[in-house]
């Protein structure tokens, strides 16, 4: 299916045809004109073309298309002969350091590293002449300076293999180095090492033309297209179609070879430039005059992401409100959603993704209008995010303080000076020690809490109507995420600032906010205020699954049977029917909506707040 | 019988100290909680008893004897991320069965082995790609159970896991009771509800070690008590 959608591009098409041609060429080319080819026809010497002769006659009467079309077959035969040379040596070249261990290993990548170093054509003439002149020698050429390059190739992926924790298991439960590269690394690593030796391949043609073009190459009275090359130069004026025949077709074969190997590797990664087809945007709901306390007014949220088998829709739907100083939490598993919420209402989904709604406002900007210079001022200076990584938000190779104060230099048109003592402030407001003199450190000076702490300092810059953050303590230790918790509260109070928290722990979401939005397969299931008991049974499900402190050590945990929904196969009704223990017919065809069951409680679920078996 | 203790180990990677004279035991039949931050230690600890991390001080021994490096280990490690410890392009059955001694009935012991993790025997012939989170975790499991080892080390097996799934894996811990078993986390809770002794490490080194019960209770060490108070959740519930 994907090697058809790839041989049908204008590459994959080019490619197939150019290589069936090549083969086939190379096949029957030798047996059909053979004899022919070597017909001298002294009357003929050094003809021009003609009908007879389409590209003229050499030297000795000889036709020279004739010659072309069978010279494929050695031509194709040695630049394979070479590169399987070359991907055989360079393999166990570059595996060697993993056999070997780290002594021996360090000399032999060492050498590999030396003879990278080296230009490909040098060391072919090198070899070329150490192996003496001919086609022997000239494969053995191309080959061995072909080696270091995939050497060094297979000794990165390998190294990348080995450091996975699947290979430590195989060692431990004592398989030999052997065996583990045949069983575990060699067949993780065969698909970049395949596509690479296909491009290789047309590479050892070119190299072997050259060689041969050199005279360091075949010897007549074989011949191959760099032979003929070489004897077609010579009567360049008298007959230009003697050199250009014999060049067309190295350039084609190059061509192909390049192309396949291309090809080889759009199958087998993944489809890169996959698009959208432009959504038909929804009919909006305007209510002039909205209200004042609501920060962010979230109807009816869509995203649609493209994906490798059509787009996938991983947020279906999703109506909420943020109110001013308010703190709400989204809890949900990995591919709920609730990300891709969060990403939707900073705008800061790219352009492999789309994004629609009944209605996305924030403190009462379209955020689904064109993109204004004012929507950009808003969103900069009124919105803050936190990311779940601080050390990939930063840019590692400029210092913090300089970071911070790009904020204000860029929204309120402060001094570099001004920024400077406002940024060293709000570090000072995250509860950095000393932050003047930390204001001047890099990124990685700083611990995992403290860029956190910055990353939030930064959203302080101007004063935020709302922070979102995105599993803000999940790369962080339990003391430091409970100080970065904290300090966000004390934002809350200090700054009136709205929280919207994203999480998939839902103590920490319980701790912090004032109303919990539980997300499953890119819907909200419930939304109640913290402290009310849920009725959802996947919320109910999830919250007794997770081991507290005071957690009945004589009972098993609670468990939710069988796995999330993949965002690109959502079945027909209640996306959490086949999980869960009330679910019913009607459950699996018709989906619930998101009915209210007292006040600001929410719940999606036909069975809601019903005793579980 | 089957005792891991750690006399005096000392681990260090250049000039950096991992692992600063730490003295543990592991008795027979036990699960031991070990907790602590990142960068305190505790993985390293891990990977020095199954040889994979060197040791620069002290030794590590199963029932008096120094453990193997070579060859199919007593230890076996269960590793944190599920996505990166079974080979993509494996079976499930090949995976664990590439773990057991020769000449045993490896299609046998497979369905076995998948049935105490509570898998169906079928999973044996799909690759990795085709389980979830949990699932893997479980293969893991029973990859590690498969080499028919004296003690499993499980860093952090939950971490990386849904909370929907992670109760499985925590239930199957509870399971195995009987075997000895060094069990490594950050999270106390999860601590609590499968290892009836607790150790704590800080830096390097080990601050305080006895029965979970007792130490989370009346914990000694200022760091202990520091740990529990950021347990999230002890405010409210939602």
């Amino acid at each position: 299916m994907r090697w058809l959608r790839v041989a049908r591009s204008p590459l994959g098409l080019t490619a197939t045809v150019l290589m069936v041609t090549l083969l086939a060429l190379a096949a029957i080319g030798p047996l059909v004109w053979g004899s022919d080819a070597d017909v001298v026809d002294t009357d003929q010497i050094l003809a021009p073309p003609s009908a007879e002769h389409w590209a003229g006659t050499d030297n000795l009467g000889r036709d020279i298309l004739l010659r072309v079309l069978v010279a494929a077959r050695l031509s194709i035969v040695l630049a394979l002969l070479a590169t399987v040379l070359a991907v055989v040596t360079g393999a166990l070249l570059g595996a060697a350091p993993f056999l070997l261990g780290k002594r021996s290993g360090r000399i032999v990548t060492a050498g590999v590293n030396i003879a990278v170093a080296f230009p490909g054509i040098l060391l072919a003439l090198f070899f070329a002449v150490v192996f003496g002149v001919g086609a022997t020698g000239a494969v053995l050429a191309i080959g061995l300076a072909g080696a270091p390059s995939f050497a060094r190739l297979t000794q990165t992926l390998v190294a990348e293999v080995e450091a996975r924790d699947y290979v430590a298991a195989a060692r431990t439960v004592g398989v030999g180095r052997f065996r583990i590269l045949l069983r575990h690394v060699l067949p993780n690593i065969a698909e970049p090492l395949v596509v690479n030796a296909t491009i290789g391949a047309g590479g050892a043609l070119l190299s072997f033309a050259g060689l041969s073009f050199l005279g360091l190459g075949v010897q007549p009275p074989a011949y191959d297209w760099g032979r003929l090359l070489f004897d077609g130069i010579g009567t360049l004026y008298v007959n230009a179609a003697a050199a250009l025949a014999p060049g067309a077709a190295v350039v084609l074969a190059g061509l192909a070879f390049n192309f396949f190997g291309e090809s080889v590797a759009k199958g087998l990664g993944v489809p890169a430039d996959a698009r959208l087809r432009p959504l038909v945007r929804k009919k909006r709901v305007s209510t002039p005059g909205s209200d004042p306390d609501v920060v962010l007014d979230v109807r009816d949220l869509e995203v649609t992401l493209a994906g490798p088998a059509g787009p996938v829709r991983p947020v279906r739907g999703v109506t909420f409100q943020v109110r001013r100083g308010e703190a709400v939490g989204i809890v949900g598993e990995s591919g709920s959603g609730k990300s891709m919420t969060a990403l939707a209402v900073t705008k800061l989904i790219a352009d492999h993704g789309q994004v629609d709604a009944a209605r996305l406002e924030f403190l009462g900007d379209d955020l689904l209008g064109p993109r204004t210079a004012q929507q950009r001022r808003t969103l900069g200076t009124k919105l803050a995010m936190v990311f779940q990584d601080p050390m990939t938000a930063f840019n590692p190779t400029r210092r913090i303080g300089a970071q911070l104060a790009e904020v204000a230099t860029h929204h309120q048109r402060l001094t570099r000076r001004d920024a400077m003592t406002r940024a060293v402030d709000r570090l000072g407001a995250v509860q950095i020690p000393d932050p003047t003199s930390r204001a001047r450190l890099y990124p990685h000076e700083f611990s995992g809490g403290m860029r956190q702490r910055a990353m939030i300092g930064m959203g302080l810059m101007n004063a935020p109507a709302l922070i979102v953050a995105d599993e803000p303590t999940t790369a962080l230790d339990v003391t430091v995420q409970q100080q970065v918790l904290d300090l966000l509260a004390t934002i809350r109070e200090q700054d009136g600032a709205a929280l919207m928290l994203i999480s998939h722990d839902v103590a920490v979401i319980g701790d912090v906010c004032d109303r919990v939005l539980v997300m499953y397969a890119g819907r909200i299931v419930e939304e109640l205020p913290t402290g009310v008991k849920p009725l959802h049974p996947y919320t109910r499900a999830l919250m007794d699954a997770v081991p507290d402190m005071a957690t009945d050590l004589s009972l098993p945990l609670a468990t939710i049977p069988g796995r999330p929904i993949d965002p690109a196969d959502v079945p027909p009704g209640c996306a959490y029917a086949a999980r869960c223990p009330l679910a019913d017919d009607h459950c699996r065809t018709v989906d619930p909506p998101l009915a209210e069951h007292g006040t600001g409680h929410r719940v999606a679920c036909w069975h809601a707040g019903e005793e579980l078996p | 019988m089957s005792e891991l203790r750690f006399e005096d180990v000392t681990v260090r990677y250049g000039k950096h100290t991992a692992v600063d004279g730490v003295s543990l035991t592991v008795p027979d039949g036990a699960v031991i909680g070990l907790v602590g931050e990142s960068g305190s230690g505790k993985s390293t600890l891990a990977r020095a008893a199954v040889g994979l991390a060197p040791l620069a001080g002290g030794r590590i021994t199963l029932d008096g004897a120094p453990i193997p490096t070579r060859g199919r280990r007593p230890l076996q490690m269960v590793f944190q991320d599920p996505y990166s410890s079974l080979d993509p392009r494996m079976t499930i059955g090949a995976t664990i069965a590439e773990a057991m001694p020769r000449g045993v009935d490896r299609r046998a012991g497979v369905a076995h082995l998948l049935e105490q993790v509570h898998l169906d025997p079928s999973t044996a012939r799909s690759l990795p790609s085709r389980l979830s989170g949990g699932q893997r975790q479980r293969v893991a499991l029973a990859r590690a159970l498969a080499a028919d080892p004296r003690v499993i080390i499980a860093d952090e097996i939950t971490s990386a896991l849904d909370v929907s799934v992670q109760g499985a894996v925590l239930n199957l811990v509870r399971e195995l009771a009987g075997l000895s078993m060094l069990f490594i986390s950050h999270n106390l809770a999860v601590v609590r509800y499968v290892a009836s002794h607790v150790a704590v490490m800080r830096h390097g080194r080990l601050v305080e070690h006895g029965p979970t019960a007792q130490v989370l209770a009346a914990p000694g060490h200022d760091y202990t008590r520091e740990l529990l108070a950021a347990v999230p959740g002890r405010r409210s519930k939602p």
